[in-house]
């Protein structure tokens, strides 16, 4: 049986346009190939 | 696929041809993420939106420079009332790729269009708001703010979702269903919304299942059993006999729902038309009395204005025909001018006329041609009645009635300036009557215009004797 105030928690605030830009900024762009390219660098330096 | 390296395009080789670089791993990243991509083609293509775009967000963490997957992320968003999320992905796209993206188009539609990029933002904060309102138990409140958020965006997946939950807690279980309904028709394979349709068929289910064993239970009750052998046999209700009853029952319910109906809905409805008519010549009447009013003013003020008017007319009516006597003054003129203009004129009632007219007035106010006509008629006239007045004062002089031989003198003179012998009987008159005040100023007259004649004579030795006298 569905429970009104659990399931209310999984609704979230849409972002708003005033905070658009704070969004846009705040946002972890890190993806897979930045990490290999990370790792590959550090594996560089070692050796 | 370029080098994450050097940037240099890549060949079929597990290695850079530019740099060396290993690229093993980094191929199979992008080819996972391709690979990601292509499935949230397929469900966006059958409105998987949430599948499509939970795939596009595993896409972008292997590669956030995937430009494609990030605009069709935006579309996702944009569809399901996440305007904002979607610009953020478009103004990604276009940073990683400023030419030739389509995100620049989609970016330009929206903000050439301020009005639904308005409509659709103040859609988004009304949403937000009714989140509010859920967290602080004003569930009503909720529902409407809701309600506008749809009536402003349509395809508000949250919206509709917040919607149902609310209507589910409530137990409106159809409403409930409608609103999954709708959701559903925006993303087929919402998690979310497949879990509150699940439980919305259960609970409707549930419902159907409990009314209709009621009413089983109800004509259970209702119902005859007996036995015939070894059989129990259930004999329904027979209501042959409550039929007849039932019948008269509702025809009677069915009158007073008619006169309840006339009562309450008809005659009042009757009455309201009939006040509105009444209200509505009573207005007409208040617009005619006003239009009235606005008249008799009107007709008011014009009634002054021609007051105003004939106190002037009447002023300068008077200013012709008042003390000065203008009008008169004419009329004499005219009547003089029409004796003499007879064949023989009677040169006294012309002057009678003439002599009629104010002297003060021909010489203050008349205007030229006024005075032209006068002169010129006293000049023409003058002698001839100067001569008779002479005449007649001359036979009061002998009688010696010296008074009215003065009037007589003194007409004669007024008529005619030059007559020396009046003048000097004018003064012998003022003499012989003892006013020698007047008879010195008139002797004087003669001896200064007539010095060469023998009455400016006679009058110097009349003044000897005076001043012998004094």
């Amino acid at each position: 049986m569905i429970n009104f105030e659990e399931e209310l928690k999984k609704f979230h605030p849409s972002v708003e346009i005033e905070e658009a830009e704070d969004v846009l900024y705040s946002q972890d762009t890190t993806d897979l190939a930045d990490v290999l390219v990370d790792v590959i660098k550090e594996a560089q330096e070692e050796e | 696929m370029e080098c994450f390296n050097c940037g240099c395009l890549l060949t079929e080789n597990e290695f850079c041809t530019n740099c060396g670089a290993d690229v093993r791993v980094y191929k199979k990243i992008i080819f996972a993420s391709n690979r990601y991509y292509n499935i949230a083609l397929e469900r966006a293509g059958v409105r998987d939106l949430s599948g499509a775009a939970e795939s596009l967000r595993q896409c972008l963490k292997l590669n956030k420079n995937h430009v494609e997957a990030r605009n069709l992320l935006g579309l996702i968003y944009y569809e399901t009332g996440e305007v904002v999320s979607a610009l953020n992905e478009w103004v990604m796209s276009k940073n990683i790729k400023p030419l030739k993206n389509i995100a620049d188009d989609y970016i330009e539609d929206i903000r050439s269009n301020p009005t639904q990029l308005d409509t659709l933002t103040q859609a988004v904060k009304k949403y937000n708001q009714a989140l509010n309102y859920c967290m602080q138990d004003s569930v009503d409140l909720a529902v409407i703010q809701l309600k506008k958020v749809l009536s402003m965006n349509s395809k508000y997946l949250q919206a509709h979702q917040l919607l149902a939950l609310i209507y589910m807690s409530q137990e409106e279980w159809d409403k409930a269903e409608k609103e999954i309904e709708k959701a559903l028709r925006i993303d087929t394979s919402n998690t979310l919304t497949m879990r509150y349709m699940k439980e919305i068929d259960i609970a409707i289910t549930q419902d159907e299942g409990r009314s209709q064993s009621k009413k089983k239970s109800k004509e259970e009750k209702n119902a005859k059993k007996y036995k015939s052998g070894n059989d129990t046999v259930i004999q329904p209700i027979n209501n042959k006999d409550s039929r007849g009853l039932s019948t008269i029952l509702n025809i009677i319910i069915g009158v007073l729902i008619g006169l309840a109906i006339a009562i309450f809905l008809i005659l009042p409805a009757r009455i309201q038309t009939e006040v509105a008519k009444v209200n509505e010549q009573v207005a007409e009447y208040s617009e005619l009395l006003t239009q009235k009013t606005a008249d008799v003013q009107e007709r008011e003020g014009q009634i002054e204005t021609l007051k105003e008017q004939l106190a002037q007319t009447e002023e300068a009516l008077e200013a012709y025909t008042g003390t000065d006597g203008t009008i008169a003054a004419y009329e004499q003129l005219l009547e003089a001018a029409s004796i003499y203009m007879q064949e023989e004129p009677d040169v006294m009632a012309v002057a009678d006329s003439l002599g009629k007219i104010d002297e003060t007035y021909v010489e203050q106010e008349a205007p030229d041609y006024f005075k032209s006509v006068y002169n010129e008629l006293l000049a023409l006239i003058g002698p001839e009645v100067s001569d008779s007045y002479y005449q007649t004062g001359m036979a009061e002089f002998n009688v010696q009635n010296y008074s009215e031989a003065i009037n007589y003198f003194l007409m004669a003179v007024s008529f005619d300036e030059t007559d020396s012998l009046a003048l000097y009987q004018l003064a012998e008159s003022y003499y012989r009557n003892e006013d020698l005040e007047n008879a010195v100023i008139y002797y004087n007259l003669v001896i200064e215009r007539f010095p060469g004649k023998n009455s400016a004579v006679n009058s110097r030795r009349r003044l000897n004797t005076i001043e012998q006298q004094q």
